[in-house]
């Protein structure tokens, strides 16, 4: 017995607050831009549509923070609702009794002569209103709602009809609930268990305090502690159940008798909890919990998938390596092949700059011949073209594919990596838009190619540059030059003297024969010879570390990451997700948080804070 | 009329045997359906009156089973403890407190029947108090007890049921088994319940399936309430089909409640014999045949009821069957996947097939062709010397690459359009769309680089197809081995196009040149550009042409069939043989054969 007389009194709670009216805008503004700016991601593509409902609420809650309260009184057919209502107004307003169930087809809103109902939606709730001028219902908006129970769950059947194919009882009610800001739950000991009047308070009950009355007082058990503890097993706060026998009741006002004491504590709850600034504290309370109730849904919604975008990050940078590996790689393969290409560049340079000499005129003369030959075989790849000082970009209408493949990265790596990105991407329910296919086809693939080719082409164009700039300084230097020079000289010089010496001194002086064409012929072969080999001497002075400089010039396009904007969708898609869920997360802790420190309206039940 | 007896006798033996049968052939299909996602039979009505009412008792001594049932707190314990003549269950003032359904058997039956079998899906316990069916457990338990007194009818099973309107929605299944496996059913209504949805949505199974229903309206403000009854019961029958047999109206008394006592009142005016007879004789002087086949005839009216019975679920089954099927053609359309190797280095046909040539060519032949080789070869030596040209064993390893790359491409292009398939198809996105999304796909890449690895150039498998294929071939043609000669060295180069795609139903149309038939996936080749050379092969023979397609087809196909080993054992595992197994679901002849049984059983019933 004791315990049934805890279960009505009014529990401690903590000392109340206002809620800071700034804070909550700031909130609301930051939910708005959070949902607005959701990628095309299913969790998101929810948020939005639940914000839809949500929004339009949290906006009258800002705008209309005086406006009186409505309160609809909802329970399980027969369990006296309406009783209950005309007992509040003082008189019969709504139609009461246990001649046939339903009793209550339509709602029926009950208000005080000079409230201005203009702003309810009274014509889609299908409502009657009544007037009463009872103290109960001077500060409050009533509404006797339809019962959720009585309409069937399943479509009407033309092979057996029934009655009951034209009570649409819960789709009115589901109607009247939304126009609503307090909830009285209504329950006798045959309902206080009902599973279909649960599932409409799960539905309604975020962002809309509720109060709890047990009817049938008179006929039905105490059955407080029992319900208590249901409402709280269905995620409730219940502070206070009240207890009344709607039918005594309804008779004591409409005889002017005063209430008993059951039913006072209601009236007194009704205008301490629901009039004057208390109101202004339900409806602030009621948002701020519904705020938060939204951001808690959408992270609930969010934590299947809150660890995939972050494995598809990681997955993205893991291929991204690889394919950078990759393409350095080849880069630095080719880069190593092209060994005559690489001489031929700098010492070109060099040929270009030495001018004046014999030596310098013989160099001339072998570029002049490998020029015929690089003609017959031009450089081939990006690599090729840039040693050879062709242009390195891709062309317009050149196919992506080809021009990955003319830098050296095979296209069935890219759709290996992209195939394996777009199972962590479906993994993370991330798809089409934010994400593309597999396949290296199509205008993207073309787009990111060239930013690879043009990424690629650059750095290596430096690295070539740089390369050749320091092999040139070895040799370019006039004293280098004029060693050369001399060093070729020297030979011609001495063929010079020989012949000369064979002219005038044998032939002319001492009358011996001329040499003739033979000692010519083997003159123009030692020199060409001695050219060759002083050629070769320049080589290896600009070739020297080449490999060592290559191998840098690659680690340095290693580390350039030159295949991102292969993936660059799945980068962006992990990063886009990613943030999002983390602006969820900020923003569902700032709910909690607001909600934590305005407390809640004392005696007044309300959907648990946190997490479930 | 003895003869009618035997006749009938024989009647009801041919249709216990046919309800037998038919819960067998089930018992196969039931399996297959839920594969095919058909809708869940236990959810259906006729499924608990097939098991739960015709099963149990055609083999059996019959029983006549009355279940109390109502929606949470309208005392259906308080009337179930009045019938037993004791406290089988305990009342309590909160609601949905009884959780399982409590059974009072006649003394003596619990050792002549098996009870677990009389209510299947249930654990039966036996009965140690009336707390018993207050535990908390998941389980769906049934606790029995036989009369201690004697006083209960000799083949009479009394039920107490949980409620079937409350928060807890087992106690709901709970309450429909008991219903299922009972003849006559005691409606507990209220005022407050008697038209809610899910309390109309039970009687109404109950009244379809045939149930001899008892209207007990409690907690009645009595006398004054009296003459609301009559309008009640004409909502209550006229929304759930039951005609109620008698009808029963318990006062609201709180105290007699605590103390356990209830008192029925008859009303004659409502009952279908106009009689006044308490609840406790009517059970026990009922007409046990009439009552019984009413039941049983019921149950097998719902069973065979075309709209929402068994040929309904058979139909649906058909449907999701036919559902596969669709899926499994969108998975043939679209996975197919065009591999476009490289072309094949000409040695790799070519030498197999000089080996094979070599004892059969003459001394003056082979000189020459000596010959030409060792030029040819120095010709090629002098080319790569000044970087034209590459060696045989570059070209290899160029080729080995490049396949690699293209056997890439095609699995990523295959898995695309599997994701494709899964998006467009809800059915193949619970089948393969997890594997897809939660594999990982690396290792799918992984397993293709092994396999590829681990492929020689050429396998003892392909050398032992070439001999073979030229064996055959020299055979019937004998005058063209010059052709082969010819026709080798003038056209050797193909571009081969493998077709790989899923055939789940092995109906894979592979050409004959391929000589390969995986088990699962298919590779159908064919040589998709013409040879070079062509002309001057044909010019040679007619007859070579198809040999050297076939010698190289039988090469792409060994190369491409690593594609499909990755694809069958790494990637899908056995989801395409679950596919196929699936769409041809639909004509199984288990199925066929639940039809027939089913039709036997109509007509026996007729």
């Amino acid at each position: 017995m004791n315990d049934h007389a805890d279960a009505g009194a009014t529990p401690q709670p903590a000392p109340t607050a206002e809620p800071d009216a700034a804070a909550f805008d700031a909130l609301v503004d930051a939910l708005d831009q959070w949902v607005a700016s959701g990628p095309e991601w299913p969790p998101a593509r929810r948020a939005r549509i639940e914000w839809e409902a949500v929004a339009p609420r949290l906006d009258r809650a800002r705008r209309e923070l005086s406006r009186i309260l409505v309160v609809g009184v909802i329970g399980g057919t027969g369990t006296g609702k309406s009783t209950l209502v005309n007992a509040l107004a003082g008189a019969c307003v709504t139609v009461a009794g246990d001649e046939a169930r339903p009793t209550t087809v339509s709602p029926v809103v009950v208000a005080a002569p000079d409230v201005d109902l203009a702003w309810l939606p009274l014509e889609s709730m299908r409502a009657r209103v009544v007037r009463s001028d009872a103290a109960a219902v001077a500060n409050v908006v009533l509404v006797d709602c339809p019962d959720p129970d009585t309409q069937p769950d399943h479509a009407a059947d033309a092979a057996r009809p029934r009655p009951s194919d034209s009570n649409h009882n819960r789709d009115l009610l589901e109607a009247v609930l939304p126009a609503c800001d307090v909830l009285v739950l209504v329950a006798t000991a045959q309902k206080y268990k009902s599973w279909i009047v649960a599932r409409e308070v799960a539905a309604f009950a975020p962002g809309r305090p509720l109060l709890f009355v047990q009817t049938h007082a008179s006929r039905d058990p105490d059955i407080r502690v029992d319900w208590r503890r249901e409402l709280e097993s269905q995620g409730l706060d219940v502070p206070r159940i009240f207890r009344v026998d709607g039918v005594d009741a309804a008779a004591r006002a409409a005889a002017g008798l005063e209430p008993d004491a059951g039913f006072r504590e209601l009236l007194e709850a009704v205008d301490a909890e629901l009039t004057g600034r208390a109101a202004r504290r339900v409806r602030r309370t009621g948002a701020v919990d519904l705020a938060a109730w939204f951001v808690r849904q959408a992270g609930q919604d969010l934590a299947p998938v809150s660890g995939p975008p972050a494995e598809l990050a990681a997955g993205v940078d893991a291929e991204r390596r690889r394919l950078s590996n990759l393409l350095a790689r080849t880069i630095g393969e080719r880069l190593r092949a092209e060994r005559a290409a690489w001489q031929r560049l700098i010492a070109d340079d060099v040929v270009g700059r030495w001018h004046g000499g014999p030596f310098a005129g013989f160099l001339h003369v072998i570029a002049a011949i490998r020029g015929l030959w690089s003609r017959v075989r031009p450089g081939t790849g990006l690599v090729g073209r840039l040693l050879a000082g062709q242009p390195a970009g891709v062309a317009a209408g050149t196919d992506g594919s080809r021009a990955l493949e003319d830098l050296g990265l095979a296209v069935g790596e890219i759709e290996q990596s992209r195939s394996v990105l777009a199972g962590l991407a479906q993994r993370a329910a991330i798809g089409d838009p934010l994400v593309g296919r597999a396949r290296a086809d199509g205008p993207r693939a073309t787009e990111a190619a060239a930013a690879v080719v043009d990424r690629a082409s650059r750095l290596l164009a430096t690295g070539i540059e740089r390369l050749v700039a320091e092999r040139r300084s070895r040799v370019a230097s006039p004293f280098m030059q004029w060693t050369f020079e001399a060093l070729f000289g020297a030979l011609l010089v001495t063929v010079l003297v020989r012949a000369g010496w064979s002219f005038f001194h044998g032939n002319l002086w001492e009358g011996r024969p001329v040499s003739g064409v033979g000692f010519i012929q083997e003159a123009i072969v030692w020199l060409v010879l001695w050219g060759l080999l002083l050629r070769w001497l320049v080589h290896a002075i600009v070739r020297a570390g080449l490999d060592r400089d290559v191998a840098a010039l690659v680690r340095s396009a290693e580390g350039a990451d030159l295949a991102a904007p292969l993936l660059a969708d799945f980068a962006a898609a992990s990063l886009t997700v990613g943030g999002w869920a983390a602006d969820g997360e900020r923003l569902a802790a700032d709910a909690e948080r607001l909600a934590a420190a305005c407390g809640g309206p004392i005696g007044l039940g309300r959907l648990r804070r946190g997490k479930p | 009329m003895a003869e009618r007896s035997r006749s009938a006798v024989g009647s009801f033996a041919a249709w216990s045997a046919h309800v037998a049968d038919l819960c067998g052939a089930f018992d196969e299909v039931a399996p297959l359906a839920a594969a095919l996602g058909a809708p869940d039979p236990s959810a259906c009505d006729w499924h608990g009156s097939l098991f739960g009412k015709l099963r149990p008792e055609v083999s059996r001594e019959p029983v006549l089973v009355a279940a109390v049932c109502g929606g949470t707190n309208t005392g259906k314990s308080l009337i179930t403890n009045t019938l037993a003549g004791s406290t089988i269950s305990r009342s309590l003032p909160e609601a949905a407190r009884t959780l399982h359904p409590v059974a009072s058997l006649p003394r003596g039956l619990a050792s002549r029947i098996d009870v677990a079998a009389l209510f299947p899906g249930f654990t039966t316990v036996a009965w140690t108090g009336a707390d018993d069916a207050l535990s908390m457990t998941s389980e769906h338990r049934l606790v029995w007890r036989e009369d201690p007194t004697g006083a209960q009818p000799e083949r009479l099973v009394l039920l107490d049921t949980p409620d079937i309107d409350g928060t807890l929605r087992e106690n709901w299944r709970r309450a429909e088994l008991v219903r299922d496996a009972a003849d006559v059913v005691v409606a507990v209504l209220t005022q407050q319940k008697y038209n809610d949805a899910a309390v109309r949505d039970f009687f109404a199974a109950a009244a379809a399936a045939g149930k001899t229903v008892f209207v007990v309206f409690n907690m009645i403000d009595w006398p004054k309430q009296r003459e609301r009854i009559a309008g009640w019961l004409g909502t209550f029958t006229a929304e759930t089909g039951v005609s109620p047999a008698a009808v029963y109206a318990a006062p609201h008394d709180f105290a007699a409640a605590e103390a356990g006592l209830i008192a029925l009142h008859p009303l004659p005016e409502h009952a279908a014999d106009g009689a006044a007879t308490g609840l406790g004789e009517r059970l026990a002087v009922c007409d046990f045949d009439r009552i019984k086949r009413q039941a049983m005839e019921g149950a097998l009216a719902v069973v065979l009821d075309p709209g929402h019975g068994l040929p309904a679920w058979l139909d649906a089954v058909d449907e999701a069957a036919s559902g596969w099927r669709t899926a499994q053609a969108l998975v043939e359309r679209e996975g197919r996947v065009c591999v476009e190797l490289p072309p094949v280095p000409r040695e790799i046909v070519w030498e197999e097939v000089w080996a094979w040539l070599e004892p059969r060519r003459s001394g003056v032949d082979l000189a020459v062709s000596a010959g030409y080789r060792f030029l040819g070869r120095q010709i090629a030596r002098a080319g790569r010397l000044v970087g034209l040209g590459l060696s045989a064993a570059e070209r290899q390893e160029d080729f080995a690459a490049t396949e690699l790359e293209a056997l890439k491409r095609a699995l990523a292009e295959f898995v695309d359009r599997l994701d494709d398939a899964c998006r467009r198809d809800a059915r193949l996105a619970g089948l393969l769309g997890s594997r897809l999304a939660a594999a990982d796909r690396t290792a799918w890449y992984a397993d293709l680089e092994r396999r590829h690895a681990c492929l020689p150039l050429v396998s003892a498998g392909y050398r032992g197809f070439v001999r073979q294929e030229l064996d055959r071939f020299a055979a019937t043609n004998p005058a063209t081995l010059k052709a082969i000669v010819t026709g080798l060295t003038v056209g050797s180069v193909a571009r081969p196009v493998l077709t790989l795609a899923l055939f789940g139903a092995g109906a894979a149309a592979v050409p004959a040149a391929a000589g390969v038939v995986h088990h699962l996936i298919d590779v159908g080749v064919t040589v998709g550009a013409p040879l070079v050379g062509e002309a001057g092969v044909a010019a040679a023979s007619q007859g070579v042409r198809p040999l050297l397609e076939r010698l190289f087809a039988g090469w792409s196909a060994e190369r491409g069939r690593i594609l499909a080993e990755t694809i069958h054992d790494v990637v899908l595992g056995d989801a395409v043989e679950e596919l196929g197994r699936l769409a041809a679901a639909g004509s199984r002849p288990e199925l066929a054969r639940v039809r027939t049984l089913l039709a036997a059983c109509a007509a026996e019933c007729r």
